[in-house]
């Protein structure tokens, strides 16, 4: 990575969509932020980021919180290279439970109070799958009143917008039967692609709202500081205030994701450079979508998508 | 079936290159063979879509489903056939 003038974004991604082959790229698991970030999870929890990296594809009932735990300790690996590469954040956008990675970063919360939440909330989700059998879906390639159709024909499956990511980029959040039931109306109406993720969740809907209240609970010893670099709040997209910070934890698994409304805004405040904290390129693609211009490229993978 | 010359082939790694930003890749490094998708270039869902709006503006093609751009996406060779016969086509 290099430096140059400008504004730049630091781009925290939510959930990884497929266990990470950290296999294949021995100068990050040789890295020293890498081997010292592993060390320090050690004993906290009982997830082996490696051991899950090179493990077979099974059937993996526990499969979220271990992507979630993973996304949250290689955005905290990422973002510690790419300080010490010299690159200064002017701001933080994230989406979905990248938020964790990126209050952790900020210094709004520690490293381990980051890791704490992640895994506690990830139990809940997972605990709330078990309970309810949610799912989610990402539609490519239809337009808003489309995928805004999908959910009005398949009323009853409680199906909603769960992500905005781009003018025809959406993702669904719903019942497990109609998350299935949509992936086959978006094919059937010329998507360019519909899929399950691997989410048994309705993340991002009204379903979790009733979660608030646990949440706020298991946040109760958890000191929140004033974010080092502010975050943009992607429902206002206006900075996130210390004091609001444990509302938004509590609030945004039973809320939809704006991320192109963040994207837009940026670009309107002079950033030129978004570089995402995280092992894919998916925001990277996202932002690319929203600017073709723009600077944006992913740390995991720093050839990526330059302006 | 007419095979595709060599100057579509090359226009259609452009493309892609040009399309999906791959600023460190030159036509040379994607092979005409090869899989786009998974386990080849690693391309995905975001960037089939930014293919096929690129496949219409700069040869008008149109990729109509799911199920065709599965078949026209295997490689830059299968996307250089759909073009010629989506040409003849017209």
């Amino acid at each position: 990575m290099r430096r140059s003038s400008g504004k730049t974004a630091f781009c925290f991604p939510g959930q990884l969509q497929e266990r990470p082959r950290l296999d294949e790229n021995p100068l990050l698991t040789a890295d020293l932020q890498f081997k010292e970030c592993l060390s320090r999870v050690s004993g906290r929890t009982k997830f082996d980021l490696l051991r899950f990296s090179v493990e077979k594809e099974r059937e993996d009932p526990d499969l979220s919180l271990r992507l979630q735990i993973s996304t949250y300790l290689l955005s905290m690996i990422y973002f510690h290279r790419a300080r010490a590469a010299g690159w200064t954040p002017d701001i933080f956008v994230e989406h979905s439970m990248g938020i964790y990675a990126a209050l952790a970063a900020a210094e709004a919360v520690t490293f381990e109070e980051g890791l704490f939440i992640t895994e506690s909330i990830g139990k809940l989700l997972e605990r709330e799958g078990r309970l309810h059998r949610g799912g989610m879906a990402s539609i490519i390639g239809l337009p808003l009143e489309e995928v805004e159709k999908i959910c009005r024909d398949l009323e009853g499956y409680q199906l909603v917008i769960a992500n905005y990511n781009g003018s025809m980029q959406y993702v669904l959040s719903g019942e497990e039967e109609g998350i299935k039931n949509a992936i086959s109306l978006a094919l059937s109406r010329k998507a360019v692609s519909a899929r399950e993720l691997p989410f048994k969740t309705a993340l991002h809907s009204p379903a979790l709202s009733s979660l608030r209240e646990e949440i706020m609970d298991l946040l109760r010893d958890v000191e929140v500081r004033s974010p080092k670099v502010p975050i943009i709040n992607h429902w206002t997209v206006r900075p996130l205030g210390k004091e609001e910070i444990k509302d938004f934890l509590s609030q945004e698994i039973g809320r939809p994701v704006y991320w192109i409304r963040c994207v837009e805004r940026l670009l309107q405040e002079g950033i030129t450079r978004f570089v995402e904290i995280g092992h894919e390129t998916t925001l990277t693609k996202l932002i690319r979508w929203v600017n073709r211009d723009v600077e944006a490229f992913s740390a995991g993978n720093g050839s990526y998508g330059k302006g | 079936m007419v095979e595709p010359k060599d100057h579509l082939i090359e226009k259609i790694k452009e493309l892609i290159i040009q399309r999906l930003k791959l600023a460190d890749m030159t036509p040379e490094m994607i092979e005409t063979d090869g899989p786009l998708f998974g386990e080849g270039l690693g391309l995905d869902s975001i960037d089939a879509l930014e293919l096929v709006l690129g496949l219409e503006k700069e040869f008008g093609t149109i990729i109509p489903d799911a199920e065709v751009g599965k078949k026209v996406f295997q490689s830059v060779r299968t996307i250089a056939h759909y073009v010629l016969e989506q040409q003849k086509a017209a």
